[in-house]
């Protein structure tokens, strides 16, 4: 910028230099792990130099996994939850903050605390929804008798079925209803001036203009924090994808696939496939990361108080 | 935190924000109330019958001297990772945001380990935090047995924060530059014409505006670290030496999980939530008070 | 999408129509991954290959905890498989859980003539009911061993393993006196140093038969061989004659042997093929049977390792399905299969008779394997030597590692942590009693 800081800079950078290497040195090591031989990477002397097995462990790690297609799977998955929660969230957080209702604050802790039970403690009625996903409500339609007044005068049984085992829905609906996005635009969202409002109230533009002409280019640089995390988030997926995907040629995702790489206990502990097979898998999403960093640039609009 | 310009139109808010509540009461909201149920029966995994019992499961629980040590564990893990993670995340997204020369490498430098981390982590810690050659092995020829994870509940419960502190600081790394590149370059101009000095300048300016992704990452690290964890401590010590690590979470998955014990993993996740909802709810009752927001 | 208001009538009729023509499907579960996974998926694809009927369309679900909950999630939607693979100390809750198709039964309604006999008691015991039928088909299987470096045994003179306990203290004070730095690597392990030592030596771990005889047993192994056993592991462990070796401290024992660290480790026969990949070429190691103490009766060890279960509510013809893939995993062809892609040994006479026939035993790298059998079939089975049947096992071995962890940190004794573990054992037992109230163990 523009005052010159001579010793400043130099901090700043050796402080930069030392997160970048202290952030990496894991990253490093499971890559060195993947050019190692079996042996290696199981000796008591940790490598911290790569050894010459990369390109083997690769192609083991390529033909065991069977990724191929896959990619393609993971990808439609990753993008479509990256869309759907960008959007979801927008929303929810629009109207959280910017209309003033009853119910406002009660919907807010609602979607809040969906943080707070994770899906590997609650994975097993949640299988149930997957299995069809319209139970709940044929469960309340039933409860409440409205299934048997149906049933009374059309004579038909009420029978709502939507089964989302082994298909992309299944895989992408249940991963898009997290609070993580709801919550960061809330917090973005409470930082725009009243007088934006106003001036776009004055405008006599609505609720729809004020939120695609002046909000969503004003959260440029955090839709594309969320589309980077959710992105990596979706793409490691595998817990949710191992139970409900059985149909393993058509739907698998890469993740499912590299999890099956990773050795047992009782199971030679060939972590140098593993990791090799987690190099392949891991880069898409880090073209991602590289890709969408380039939308962190700062935007140029002033709130000229 | 209340603003004071408002759309009218309430329908709309109803509409915006329905998709959100329908996904999550059929994915979150109703399965969920189903293992909640289960905490006040005892249940047969394969749904062969349950029978209430009321309080039991909790009684159980709470009588529990080691359920109670895991608590204060959790708490203790989920302050010291958060802290570390984001103190450090914030240092770095301050100084990459000054855009010196070679900004570009370091701003990918800090986020890209985030795609990399949950999957390799596991291997590349355990070879970190291995007592005989590791990084920290160094550790032992200053003193020997100085660190060894296997036997000092310390030092395990030290390799898992660090563990979740390095997941989380590309993270909050992430969130916290997005948050500097959205305050306005002329609030910094206006700032560096009054000759504030750099560090000034971020101390009085850039935080406090900074201030509503600083909560936003307080809250969720916190989430996050009670909620989240179990995969690291799976990984690098499976709750032990002695229960010295094994947060609620992990518990809940050991008994739940794969000891098919539902009632049992249903009342400690009934308390696990009541935690983190308290938490929260303090974080936002006096933490939030401090935000400024416009 | 298929939004549907349906007459559910209709829709029952439509589904069984459908699958008449083609091949019948069915679906088997599993809860090993890596290499061992993909030998899984091997069994699968030669199976399919061997007959053009029934197409098996085998999913690894992760290690067996996931295996298993994934089953039970897709049991309660009714989407499960026809078969999946239970580890061995599941049985109880298998076969407690009321949806399960006894194998024994799947075999006889198919009309397929099993040599039940032929099991090895060590192995079948651990699944069958109080008749002596089979529950579920024994799959991969293994039991305790004593692997032993032949080299570092050199160096000290001997070329035999130690028999007993006190011969083995013996090979470690050796060992060490001429600088060896490890000579056993140790970590606590409930199926080697509990499970499996209690019935090499013929001691109870719990009362009624180790449970078989009620679920209203007690755990008892503080007040058996084992407290002794846990006391002179802690003093070998204090003399450095035993050095901890875990995941957490970089090496696992059985990684630690193979680099030629240690001179023993205790573990699986099934480790066996991972030990022969990751040593070094020339290094000479051999496995023994466990070592019992001086004055004692050795007994039969028993099975570790997983068996194959099939669940209720699937049609007729998968059922067959079923029964003709267990048939085919009995072939004496598919346990060599088996053996020599895995270290996992073969579960009957039939098996392992035509393996030693072949010549399968006597050359590296499967020389040494037969001991497993040995040490499997040494004596007939006792009614403390069937195995264990006790209600989430799981947890108690959880509960049993972490006492032994306090232990091996000098916060307990070996007799207090020992008594505690029993103690929080106990609980877990009557939960369960308690869980399955009015049920009885077939």
């Amino acid at each position: 910028m523009i005052e010159r800081t001579p010793l400043l800079n130099i901090v700043t950078h050796a402080v930069l230099i030392f997160g970048a290497l202290l952030l990496a040195v894991p990253i490093w090591l499971s890559f060195v792990a993947a050019t190692l031989t079996v042996a290696e990477v199981n000796s008591p002397n940790v490598h911290y130099l790569p050894g010459g097995e990369l390109w083997n462990n690769l192609t083991a790690a390529w033909t065991r996994a069977d990724f191929g297609v896959k990619f393609m799977n993971s990808m439609i998955v990753a993008i479509a939850v990256v869309i759907g929660k960008v959007a979801i969230s927008a929303i929810s957080a629009f109207s959280i903050v910017f209309f003033n209702y009853r119910l406002r604050m009660v919907f807010f802790w609602v979607i809040f605390i969906t943080l707070m039970l994770p899906l590997e403690v609650r994975i097993v009625p949640t299988y149930a929804v997957a299995a069809n996903a319209l139970y709940p409500f044929q469960a309340i339609l039933d409860f409440t008798g409205i299934s048997w007044l149906i049933a009374q005068f059309s004579g038909v049984e009420l029978s709502l079925e939507w089964n989302m085992l082994n298909s992309y829905t299944g895989l992408i609906l249940p991963l898009v209803a997290t609070a993580t996005g709801t919550f960061l635009y809330r917090q973005f969202f409470l930082t725009i001036p009243d007088e934006l409002v106003e001036a776009a109230k004055m405008d006599g533009s609505g609720p729809f203009r004020f939120f695609f002409e002046v909000l969503l280019p004003l959260s440029r640089t955090n839709i594309a924090a969320l589309a980077t995390i959710m992105f990596v988030y979706a793409w490691n997926q595998y817990l949710w994808p191992l139970l409900i995907i059985t149909d393993r040629a058509n739907y698998s995702t890469v993740v499912m696939e590299l999890r099956r790489l990773i050795p047992g206990p009782d199971a030679i502990a060939d972590w140098n496939v593993a990791m090799a097979g987690t190099l392949i898998v891991m880069l898409p999403p880090l073209l991602v990361v590289i890709l969408m960093q380039r939308w962190f640039v700062r935007g140029l609009i002033s709130t000229e108080k | 935190m209340q603003k004071r310009a408002y759309f009218k139109a309430n329908w709309l808010a109803y509409l915006f924000i329905a998709p959100q509540l329908l996904i999550i009461f059929v994915f979150f909201y109703w399965p969920a109330s189903q293992a909640m149920y289960w905490a006040f029966t005892l249940e047969q995994p394969f749904g062969g019958g349950n029978q209430w019992v009321g309080l039991d499961n909790f009684r159980a629980v709470f009588s529990d001297e080691t359920y109670w040590a895991s608590i204060w564990r959790s708490i203790v893990f989920a302050a010291l990772s958060t802290g570390l993670a984001m103190s450090m995340a914030l240092v770095l997204a301050l100084f990459a945001d000054r855009q010196l020369r070679g900004y570009r490498f370091f701003r990918v430098g800090m986020i890209w380990p985030y795609a990399i981390a949950a999957p390799a982590a596991a291997l590349a810690f355990r070879f970190l935090f291995n007592p005989q050659s590791g990084v920290f092995a160094y550790l032992n020829t200053l003193s020997p047995g100085l660190w060894n994870p296997a036997l000092s509940g310390v030092d395990a419960m030290t390799a898992i924060i660090i563990t979740q502190a390095w997941k989380q600081v590309s993270y909050s790394f992430i969130f916290f530059l997005a948050g500097l590149q959205s305050i306005p370059r002329s609030l910094i101009e206006a700032g560096s014409m009054d000759g504030a000095r750099v560090m000034r300048r971020m101390l009085d300016l850039q935080l406090p505006l900074l201030a509503p992704t600083i909560f936003f990452l307080l809250v969720i690290n916190m989430t996050d670290s009670f909620t989240d964890s179990f995969g690291i401590v799976d990984i690098l010590t499976e709750g032990g030496p002695a229960r010295a690590t094994e947060l609620m979470v992990y518990k809940i998955y050991v008994d739940g999980f794969q000891g098919l014990d539902y009632s049992g993993a249903a009342a400690q996740s009934l308390v696990l939530m009541a935690l983190v909802i308290l938490m929260t709810f303090f974080q936002f009752r006096f933490i939030e008070r401090r935000v400024h927001y416009t | 999408m298929q939004k549907k208001l349906i007459a559910s009538t209709l829709a029952l009729l439509a589904l069984t129509t459908s699958a008449m023509a083609e091949k019948v499907k069915f679906e088997y579960w599993y809860g090993l991954t890596g290499q061992l996974g993909e030998q899984v998926q091997a069994t699968c694809d030669r199976f399919n290959a061997s007959q053009d009927k029934y197409e098996i369309s085998c999913v690894s679900q992760g290690d067996y905890a996931t295996a298993l909950q994934n089953t039970i999630a897709a049991f309660r939607a009714k989407k499960h498989p026809t078969i999946v693979q239970g580890v061995e100390v599941s049985t109880p809750d298998l076969m407690l859980s009321g949806q399960v198709y006894p194998a024994y039964k799947l075999m006889e309604d198919n009309g397929f003539e099993i040599d039940w006999d032929s099991y090895f008691p060590g192995i079948a015991n651990y699944y069958a009911d109080s008749d002596g039928r089979l529950w579920s088909m024994p799959f991969n299987s293994s039991t305790a061993m004593m692997y032993w470096n032949v080299d570092a045994y050199k160096s000290i003179g001997r070329d035999e393993a130690p028999k007993t306990w006190e011969e083995y203290e013996q090979v470690l004070r050796e060992l060490k006196e001429a600088g060896n730095a490890c000579p056993s690597g140790y970590a606590p392990s409930s199926w080697v140093d509990l499970e499996q030592f209690s019935m090499v030596h013929g001691e109870p771990i719990a009362t009624k038969n180790n449970g078989y005889d009620g679920l209203d047993a007690e755990v008892v192994f503080n007040k058996t061989l084992h407290a002794k056993h846990m006391k002179d592991i802690k003093r070998w462990i204090d003399e450095g004659l035993l050095v901890i070796k875990t995941r957490e401290t970089g090496l696992s024992t059985r990684d630690a042997f193979a680099a030629g660290e240690c001179a023993h480790f205790f573990g699986s026969i099934a480790s066996h093929q991972a030990v022969t990949e990751q040593v070094d070429e020339g290094f000479a190691w051999d496995v023994a049977m466990l070592p019992v103490y001086e004055g004692t009766e050795r007994k039969n060890s028993v099975v570790g390792g997983a068996s194959l279960w099939t669940l209720s509510g699937k049609t007729e013809d998968q059922y067959r399905g079923a029964a003709e893939y267990f048939k085919f995993l009995a072939k004496p062809e598919s346990a060599e299969f088996w053996s020599t892609v895995t270290g996992y040994i073969p579960v009957t006479d039939e098996g392992f008779d035509y393996l030693v026939e072949k010549g399968f035993y006597s050359e590296r790298p499967y020389k040494g394997r037969d001991k497993a059998i040995e040490s499997l079939t040494y004596t007939p089975v006792t009614p403390l030597t069937r195995g264990i049947r006790l209600g989430n096992f799981v947890q108690i071995r959880a509960e049993w590692t972490s006492q032994m962890q306090a232990v091996l940190s000098g916060q307990k004794t070996p007799q207090e942590a020992l008594d505690d573990a029993v103690d929080r054992s106990n609980k877990t037992l009557r939960k369960f009693e308690r869980t399955y109230n009015g049920k009885t163990l077939p």
